[in-house]
């Protein structure tokens, strides 16, 4: 579904991703791990196309999306959680839900204002409070909900846990594998190793602006050596 | 006339130059909070409105038309300024911005003294906006009051379409966070022409509405900038909020500053400014929280 070919991308002078690969079929939970400033929230914001790729292909569903400005990628069916959540705090809950549900295309969307709502009974109660009254978890909720008011093919994740009480990364954990089960298609970014990987079919490891191993979620959690030279401290 | 009818008027009178005020920078502050474009010629736009509105009313004898076509021929030098210049600047950075859109100015004005002349021309009051209405006690000349209400009309109008729509609701988003308002799905880019539209729309009727009482003169370009953009940094960059409070604070202390304090009366709005820039640089009612 999602292909992305020598991706490489940074900011003004300064290039932080350096040739990426990234093969993510239909159905796949994908997770990227890596330590900090390897370039994966970069990767993800290029996919998007809040950063222009400074070379190299992103292709979604057979068809070129990178270098098209991000409202149009948005409307090819990826939504986007980012690192910041990014509620809109000047609106109310359900304002930030309104406007979700009224980019999503088609006619009979799968999720509704009230299926998300049901999703996360703790936004229910919320919907005429400003974003910015939320806190860090319900803000995490309302941002997912709000990707998944898009009705997206693709649901892009950057680092969902961080910040949050271990009670509320739970029920984060249970609502993605909910979400899993119905056959939808992620892209997480975590630094949470037991999360990503216990989420996600496979995974990726990034170091130095690379993708430098890619296989089954499983082999990477048996294999402690590879953890050790990428993903420890 | 009595001490209280004196003060009733100048508080209309400050209420009308609050209502022009609130016109021209609902505009530029919504361009400056979603654009991050400075856009000096502003001014310009409201300079236009007066003498476009002095041509219609000139050749069809009638104030409406003059009303109505302002706005509309502003609105389309606006678009051409916006795609002849201010779309090609939107990446530069801030200095260049104030640089070419001050040129852009002097450009406009000489452009006009061409055109219409360097006299002052008067648009004449509608038949039916003539003489004295009673408020207060006091008599008001009616076509001020119009000038009042047209304010206070397009003031509600904007809140409630910020508020109740979704179009004010994309707009809300994108002031806020522009790359995250396009990430999901709207075109910001389209949104912000959009409002650049309206924007200039406004200055180009708040120009026209000005006309009858101050008379079209070249100088408008730039006598109403700066209270415009003082307006514009009191209320807070992007703030349909921030437009309406600083419009009436610029507004009644230029008016009751004149009368109070005649010697000191054109520095205290820059007393002002100074003061909110030192303890809320952000506005009194910054769109960002």
């Amino acid at each position: 579904m999602l292909e992305v070919r020598g991706l490489k991308a940074g900011y003004d002078e300064v290039q932080v991703v350096h040739g990426v690969d990234l093969d993510i079929g239909e159905g796949v939970f994908h997770a990227i791990l890596g330590r900090n400033g390897v370039g994966k929230s970069t990767t993800l914001k290029t996919i998007m196309g809040l950063l222009l790729p400074m070379d190299g292909d992103v292709v979604f569903k057979g068809e070129t999306i990178s270098g098209k400005p991000p409202h149009e990628i948005a409307r090819h069916g990826i939504a986007y959680v980012p690192e910041t959540r990014d509620i809109f705090g000047s609106l109310t809950v359900l304002e930030n839900l309104q406007l979700a549900a009224r980019m999503a295309s088609g006619s009979n969307p799968a999720w509704t204002i009230d299926r998300v709502l049901a999703f996360f009974p703790n936004l229910a109660g919320r919907q005429s409070n400003s974003g910015s009254q939320l806190s860090g978890g319900e803000q995490q909720m309302l941002a997912i909900a709000r990707a998944l008011l898009m009705n997206p093919a693709l649901l892009i994740l950057d680092e969902p846990t961080e910040g949050l009480a271990p009670i509320i990364i739970h029920q984060i954990f249970d609502k993605l594998g909910e979400l899993r089960r119905s056959g939808m298609t992620m892209l997480l970014v975590e630094q949470n190793f037991q999360f990503a990987t216990r989420l996600c079919d496979t995974a990726s490891i990034f170091g130095r602006g690379q993708c430098v191993w890619t296989g089954a979620s499983d082999d990477l959690r048996a294999d402690t050596d590879l953890h050790a030279q990428w993903l420890g401290v | 006339m009595s001490g209280t009818e004196f003060w009733a008027t100048q508080f209309l009178n400050g209420l009308q130059l609050s209502m022009l005020l609130f016109l021209l920078s609902v505009g530029l502050t919504i361009i400056f909070g979603l654009m991050h474009f400075v856009n000096l010629a502003h001014g310009a736009l409201y300079m236009l409105g007066a003498y476009i509105g002095v041509s219609i009313a000139m050749w069809t004898d009638n104030y409406w038309a003059a009303f109505f076509g302002a706005p509309i021929g502003v609105t389309i030098i606006g678009i051409a300024l916006y795609t002849g210049v201010i779309k090609r600047m939107r990446k530069e950075g801030p200095m260049s911005q104030v640089l070419v859109t001050f040129g852009l100015i002097f450009v406009i004005v000489d452009l006009v003294r061409i055109v219409w002349g360097s006299i002052a021309l008067g648009i004449p009051t509608p038949e039916i906006l003539q003489g004295q209405v009673s408020i207060f006690g006091i008599s008001y000349p009616a076509y001020r009051m119009f000038i009042i209400a047209l304010g206070l009309a397009v003031m509600a109008g904007l809140s409630l379409m910020l508020a109740r729509t979704s179009y004010g609701a994309m707009l809300r988003a994108s002031v806020e966070n522009g790359e995250m308002a396009s990430a999901m799905g709207i075109d910001v880019e389209k949104l912000l022409f959009s409002v650049f539209c309206v924007g200039c729309a406004l200055a180009g009727l708040a120009g026209v509405v000005a006309a009858p009482v101050f008379s079209a003169t070249p100088a408008m370009a730039t006598d109403i900038l700066i209270p415009t953009l003082i307006v514009v940094v009191i209320g807070g960059l992007g703030s349909l909020t921030g437009a309406i409070v600083g419009s009436l604070i610029v507004g009644f202390i230029q008016t009751f500053g004149a009368v109070l304090l005649p010697s000191f009366s054109s520095i205290l709005v820059y007393i002002l400014l100074a003061g909110t820039l030192i303890i809320r640089p952000e506005g009194l009612v910054p769109a960002r929280k």
